[in-house]
Parts: structure tokens; C-alpha cells; sequence
């Protein structure tokens, strides 16, 4: 095992890599045999995923009438016209906001949580507790949006009546039928369904630093916060980079929770950048300002994804 | 959020690149106008495919014993069905056209939605064999055929008449003190005595947007002239000038504010509004003929306490006061069929006498356009009653999010939430009606 240390010195600890030389010794064969196994897989991923993006891009120039089929070239009339789309810089707050608050929470929030249940000395209550905040991650989104539908209902609905009990009542509203509420209602269920699978990943990941680290650091005299973010923290770096990928990209392709939960309203407030694109490309018959979205939406998260990779690769430490 | 979704964005716009991929090539073979052939000889052999709207559990059943009983008459067909619900026939259709795979029969509203079809030659002109003075065209509602006509041909087949009403329970009514509202003005009052003795007067719910756009249409139709209102349906002559938009849109910020849950029914879908009555929640609820059998299935309201009556015209109209919002609902031949006469021959099937009855009787209570396709003895009263109103009436508004062009109804849903909401005025949406009427043209 190799400790790279921030400075890039390496220690060895006595673990080898795989002896490769036998693979190394057969040269450019080697290559070509290794490629065929992939050969399948490479083609469907071409196909299925690098083609439509290409496509995508290639529809976004064009206006076609679905139920004609007459196309006409429009260049990148349809990326100006998005720049003076109101609902377009709705969504892209909402997709933002969506990203910051699940961030805060998914990631960093998940990140303490796991720490405290890893931190547990009694494995079943370790257990109980990653099972009691996984199981809203176990639940179809059709069904939470329902549920939440439920919840959120004025007046009868849990959360008001909740309010209610405990003479908040001037707090209880429409929380989805109100333009300044509705989207935090949606992030909030979107919160509350994947907390705890966030957690069990930070756990995961927890559970793979050896327990001597944090033996040596009790008897160095740290305390809990210190061993937390000196230890916990470091060695689980490239999860939290992970993480927060998938949070950011996740949160700019969101679309269930919002379809579910208000299809984009009131009046339009609740729009992210997922279900603008439906709302463009499959009610109003505009399939070119639709991929003109995609296109936003597929550079958003790619510059995200690249950006994440970068940061993480340059702060890594292995074990 | 989960970092897996179930749809993210990545798949729609996968699904767009797809459809429109397909879409793409079928262009080169761009359907050709057909025309059905009263003498064609019916081919009782292969599959034919039918998307309907009737997916909701409770109306079902009527497609599938239909199909099942024109294969034991024709064992050589097999009947597929694609059958999905009033809101997602509009999504699945669409995907449909883009893929050019819209099956050999397919469900329409009348106005801009049927008009689409036409436009891109996907629908069969039926007028050789559904014109009035044909075998066929003789056993339909003459008004229900021609609610089809584009360009003087007739490309649909009406299954259904459908009219809004609003459905009000005459225990709670009577409880209140309340008598059922002749004015627009008796209807305000009747919902603050409504209210005083403790029941919300409306149930309604806009989390869809087209449920607000249901009480505009039929407020349109009393306040702006019949010709103002057809003229604007068209893009290339729209204006949405006529004042009586602004005081409709008035008058319905008035039955949000004084009879419903104001601004929070933005938050709440057109079903549990409908649940709120069923179950005896609220005095009135808007809605559907179709969906008179609906209200009183299986919740408190008992069917001897259900009423209805038409939206009370207000004060100084100006448009038609004998006029009412709705619109039969029927469904086209696709042009690409391989089998027309048999999709044809499967529709008369599904609209005869027989089938029309069973389709008009309860659980299903939609009022067949077939002559003769019900009989009130096995009816809904109230349904019955309804299908008489909307004989009188002068005028079948269309439903303001199917006769206009998809962008213009978009902005009448958003902005009608809007208003409801209290972040617009009357006038601000009408701006916004004119915009993307502007922008369609």
C-alpha cells in the first residue's frame, strides 16, 4: 500500500500493484486482444450515447414541424433565442439552487451523518441507523412525489397540520401552489429521498480507513471534530469529489421530482432545465429549441463533471 | 435527489435526437393523402392498432371487450391497443407522429389539435363514407361529424360528446339555504352563504393549468363574440384585442377568490378537487359531462343528490349566452394504415348502436354521438339531462388549449395559473396571450 501525501512523497507500505509485464510482453497484440473484448460495448455506447449527443447538437439548428416533417435550417437562432427565454433563466436558477442546497446537504451533510454513525461502537446500531436513512432512497420517485403531494396539501396535509399543532398556523400554505414556495417544496422532498443514500456511500467509504489512524490520533489527545477533519475527512476526499459531481450534474438533469410533483408551475416558477425542454420539445412541438436545452444542460454538467475531476485529482490521497 | 434517476435529461434529449432521427427519415416517404373508398372490400385479416384516451382503470374495459368482440367476429384480426389517460395522450401522441408510428387509428380533439393531423396528411379523409348523406354518416350526430371538418372534408370519427357543467350537491346546497344559481352574480352570493355554513363552495384544482382554462373558455364564449373568438384561434389573424377577454379573466379571479381555495388550488391536481366532492368536501366542482358517473362512483355524494348546471352567464355579456365549452371527442385513420378499410370497418364496430349504449351507461357515462346510442334508461339521469343542454346550446366553444397554436395555449395555462396565483392581472395575462399569439403567426 502507497500514502501520497499532499507534497507528492510516497510511502510504501508493502502492497504490491499486479505484475503486468506477461500483457506488456505481447506488445500491440495485446492491445488488439484486449479491444475486442470491449468491441460490443463500445459500439452500443457510440450509438446510444456519443451519436445522440452529436445529434443533438445537429437538431438544435434546425425548426421541424413533427406533424409535417418539414425542417429548416435556423442556425443558432434558437440559442439567441433562449438568451431572451424568462422561464430558461428560471430554470437555470432553480437548477442552481437545486445544486447548492443538495450539495449542502447530500454531500456535506451526508458526509457528517455517516461519520457519526461509523463513529457508533456497537455494529447492530450502525446498521439500524444506515437502514433507517437509506430506506427513503428505496422508494420510486412516482411514489415520494404522492406522498409529498400529501404532505404539502394546504390546510389537511401533514406539514401544515404539523404547523398547526405547534402555533405556527400563520406559516401553513399552499407549499406547492405558491410561485415563491413551490420549488423549495420539491427540493426539500428531494432532500429527505437522497440523504441517506448519500450517506450510505460516505459510510462505505468511511469504513475502508483503517482503524489505526484514528487509534494513533485518540492517543495523540484529538478529539472528535479534529479526528473528523483530519482524518475522516482527507481520506475521504475522493468520494466527497464524487459526490459532488453527481449532486451538481444530477441537479441540473432533474426532471421526475418537478413533473411529479407541479409539471413546472405555478405559472412557471417551479421550471427547471429538464422540464423546460419537455414542455418545448413535447407540448409545444418545438424539438429544436428542446435540443437547444438538452445542449445547455449537457454543457452545464460536463463542465461540472470536468472541473470536479480536476480539483479531486490534484488533493488525492491514497492508501 | 438520487444520483440514478429514472428519466434524466440525458435520455429526453436522447429521446429527441431518436424521434426526430426516425422522424427524419420517414420524411423522405412523407404520407400521401388518402381518401377512404366507400366500395373498398374489407380485408379481414392482420393487426390493427388503436390509441385511445380511455387508459384510466374505469374506462378501459370499453376498448378491450370492444376489441375483443371484433375478433370473435373476425378471428382472422387481432385489435392492439395503446391506451393511455387525458393526460398523457398528448405526450405519447406527439412521440408517435415524431417516430412515424402512430398506430392505424388514433384519438383527436377537434380545433388545432385535429387540424395537425390534416396538415401533415396523416389523417384520412373520411367524407365518401361518414358525410351526412352516407350509410355511416347517417347513424352519427350530424353536428358531432362536422366538429371534424377541415377544409370541407371530414377526417374524424366522433365517439363522444363532452360539455362542461358545473356539479353541485344538492344536500349542501339545501343545508345552506342555497337554490341553484340562474346569474353569475347568484353564484357569488351562493358561495359566501356556502361558506358560512362551513363547506368550501368549488373544489377546484389548477396544479394542471387547463382545469382554469376550462372556466375562461366557457367565460370567453359569454363575453366575446363568437366570430372575435374564431378569428383569434387563427395565428395568422389572431389579436386578442376584444375587451371581454380582460372582463372574463376578471370574473374568473372572481370564483377563485370568493368560492374556491384561492391561490393554494394551484397546488392541487383536478382529481383530488374531484375527490373533494365525491366525498362531500365541497358544495360544486366544474367539470366534464363524461365525468358526471365519475363524481358519484363511489364517494358520499349519493346520485339523487348530484346537480348541475351550466356556468351562469354574467352581467352585460357580450359574446353568445347561449353558447357552451365543449367539444365531441372522436378519432382518425392514419393515412400510413395498410389496412384502411378494416380501421375503418373496427370504427363503425365502435360506433354502433349497441356499443354506443354501453358506452353511455354507467361505469363509462360518456354520452355516445351515435343516433340512437343511448337509451335513458340506463343512463345517468343527470347525463341525460346534460346531452339536452348541450342540444339547446348555440354554440360548442372548443377547449381554449386545443383550438389554439401549442404556444398560445401554453401561455393561456401559465398565465391563467398566474392570475390565480395573484402574481398578474387580467390584463397582464392577456400580454402575455398576444405575445405568443404574435410569435406563432
Amino acid at each position: 500500500m502507497t500514502v501520497t501525501t499532499q507534497k507528492g512523497d510516497a510511502i510504501k507500505t508493502g502492497l504490491a500493484r499486479p505484475d503486468r509485464s506477461q500483457w506488456d510482453r505481447l506488445g500491440p497484440l495485446s492491445a488488439i486482444l484486449s479491444f475486442r473484448w470491449i468491441l460490443v460495448a463500445f459500439v452500443l455506447i457510440l450509438w446510444f450515447v456519443y451519436y445522440p449527443i452529436i445529434d443533438n447538437f445537429v437538431v438544435s439548428t434546425k425548426n421541424q414541424d413533427i406533424f409535417t416533417g418539414e425542417t429548416s435550417f435556423v442556425g443558432l437562432d434558437n440559442y439567441r433565442r433562449l438568451q431572451g427565454d424568462p422561464v430558461v433563466w428560471t430554470a437555470i436558477v432553480n437548477n442552481t439552487l437545486y445544486a447548492v442546497i443538495s450539495v449542502v446537504f447530500q454531500v456535506f451533510g451526508a458526509f457528517v451523518l455517516a461519520a457519526l454513525i461509523e463513529g457508533l461502537s456497537e455494529e447492530r446500531w450502525r446498521r439500524f441507523w444506515r437502514a433507517v436513512y437509506f430506506v427513503p432512497s428505496a422508494i420510486s420517485i412516482t411514489v415520494t412525489g404522492l406522498l409529498f403531494y400529501f404532505i404539502y396539501q394546504p390546510d389537511i396535509g401533514l406539514l401544515d397540520s404539523a404547523l398547526t399543532h405547534i402555533g405556527l398556523s400563520d406559516w401553513s400554505r399552499a407549499w406547492l401552489g405558491e410561485e415563491q414556495t413551490a420549488i423549495y417544496a420539491i427540493i426539500a422532498m428531494s432532500q429527505w429521498q437522497g440523504f441517506g443514500y448519500s450517506t450510505l456511500l460516505f459510510a462505505i467509504a468511511i469504513q475502508k480507513i483503517p482503524r489505526e489512524l484514528y487509534d494513533a490520533a485518540i492517543m495523540d489527545g484529538a478529539g472528535i471534530w479534529r479526528r473528523l477533519w483530519n482524518i475522516t475527512f482527507p481520506l475521504t476526499r475522493e468520494m466527497t469529489g464524487l459526490m459532488v459531481i453527481v449532486t451538481i450534474t444530477g441537479a441540473f438533469q432533474v426532471f421526475n421530482e418537478v413533473m411529479v410533483m407541479t409539471g413546472g408551475g405555478p405559472n412557471n416558477s417551479s421550471q427547471v432545465l429538464g422540464t423546460w425542454l419537455y414542455q418545448q420539445g413535447f407540448i409545444e412541438n418545438d424539438f429544436g429549441y428542446g435540443a437547444a436545452i438538452a445542449s445547455v444542460i449537457f454543457v452545464i454538467t460536463l463542465m461540472t463533471g470536468f472541473a470536479q475531476l480536476w480539483y479531486t485529482k490534484r488533493r488525492r490521497v491514497e492508501l | 435527489m438520487k444520483a440514478t434517476m429514472f428519466l434524466s435529461t440525458t435520455s429526453l434529449s436522447s429521446l429527441i435526437a431518436a424521434a426526430l432521427l426516425m422522424g427524419s427519415v420517414g420524411a423522405g416517404s412523407a404520407a400521401e393523402p388518402a381518401v377512404a373508398d366507400p366500395d373498398a372490400k374489407v380485408d379481414y385479416s392482420g393487426t390493427i392498432s388503436v390509441l385511445t384516451k380511455f387508459g384510466l382503470q374505469q374506462l378501459s374495459p370499453f376498448f378491450t371487450d370492444a376489441a375483443k368482440q371484433y375478433e370473435k367476429l373476425h378471428p382472422g384480426v387481432k385489435v392492439e391497443l395503446i391506451q393511455e389517460s387525458d393526460d398523457s395522450v398528448k405526450g405519447k401522441t406527439k412521440a408517435l407522429v415524431a417516430s412515424n408510428s402512430l398506430p392505424d387509428v388514433y384519438f383527436t380533439w377537434t380545433g388545432s389539435w385535429g387540424e395537425n393531423f390534416v396538415r401533415g396528411k396523416r389523417a384520412v379523409d373520411l367524407t365518401p363514407v361518414i358525410g351526412p348523406d352516407t350509410e355511416w354518416g347517417k347513424t352519427l350526430a350530424p353536428a358531432a361529424v362536422s366538429a371534424f371538418q377541415y377544409g370541407g372534408k371530414l377526417y374524424g370519427i366522433p365517439l363522444y360528446l363532452d360539455a362542461k357543467f358545473m356539479g353541485y350537491n344538492k344536500s349542501l346546497f339545501k343545508k345552506a339555504g342555497v337554490a341553484e344559481p340562474k346569474t353569475f352574480e347568484d353564484l357569488l352570493s351562493a358561495c359566501a352563504a356556502l361558506k358560512k355554513s362551513g363547506v368550501t363552495p368549488v373544489s377546484f384544482g389548477n396544479k394542471e393549468g387547463w382545469p382554469g382554462v376550462h372556466y375562461a373558455g366557457q367565460l370567453l364564449a359569454y363575453n366575446v363574440p363568437q366570430a372575435t373568438l374564431e378569428k383569434d384561434f387563427v395565428p395568422a389573424t389572431a389579436e386578442y384585442t376584444d375587451p371581454g377577454y380582460v372582463a372574463s379573466l376578471k370574473q374568473f379571479k372572481q370564483i377563485v377568490d370568493e368560492c374556491s381555495d384561492g391561490s393554494g388550488t394551484n397546488g392541487a391536481s383536478y382529481a383530488s378537487a374531484l375527490q373533494q366532492f365525491s366525498n362531500g368536501k365541497s358544495a360544486m366542482y366544474y367539470q366534464e359531462i363524461i365525468e358526471f358517473d365519475q363524481a358519484t362512483a363511489d364517494g358520499a355524494l349519493k346520485r339523487e343528490d348530484f346537480g348541475f348546471f351550466k356556468l351562469p352567464v354574467p352581467k352585460d355579456a357580450k359574446g353568445d349566452v347561449k353558447a357552451i365549452e365543449g367539444a365531441p371527442e372522436g378519432y382518425m385513420i392514419n393515412t400510413a394504415s395498410k389496412n384502411i378499410p378494416l380501421a375503418i370497418d373496427f370504427m363503425r364496430f365502435v360506433t354502433s348502436a349497441e356499443n354506443g349504449k354501453v358506452l353511455s351507461a354507467p361505469p363509462y357515462g360518456q354520452p355516445s354521438a351515435t343516433v340512437g346510442g343511448y337509451s335513458a334508461d340506463s343512463m345517468n339521469p343527470a347525463v341525460v339531462d346534460g346531452l339536452k343542454v348541450i342540444a339547446d346550446s348555440s354554440y360548442l366553444m372548443p377547449w381554449l388549449d386545443t383550438a389554439n397554436p401549442p404556444r398560445v395555449a401554453a401561455a393561456w395555462l401559465s398565465g391563467l395559473q398566474a392570475l390565480v396565483g395573484g402574481s398578474m392581472t387580467p390584463d397582464e395575462v392577456m400580454e402575455r396571450v398576444k405575445e405568443a399569439a404574435a410569435s406563432s403567426k
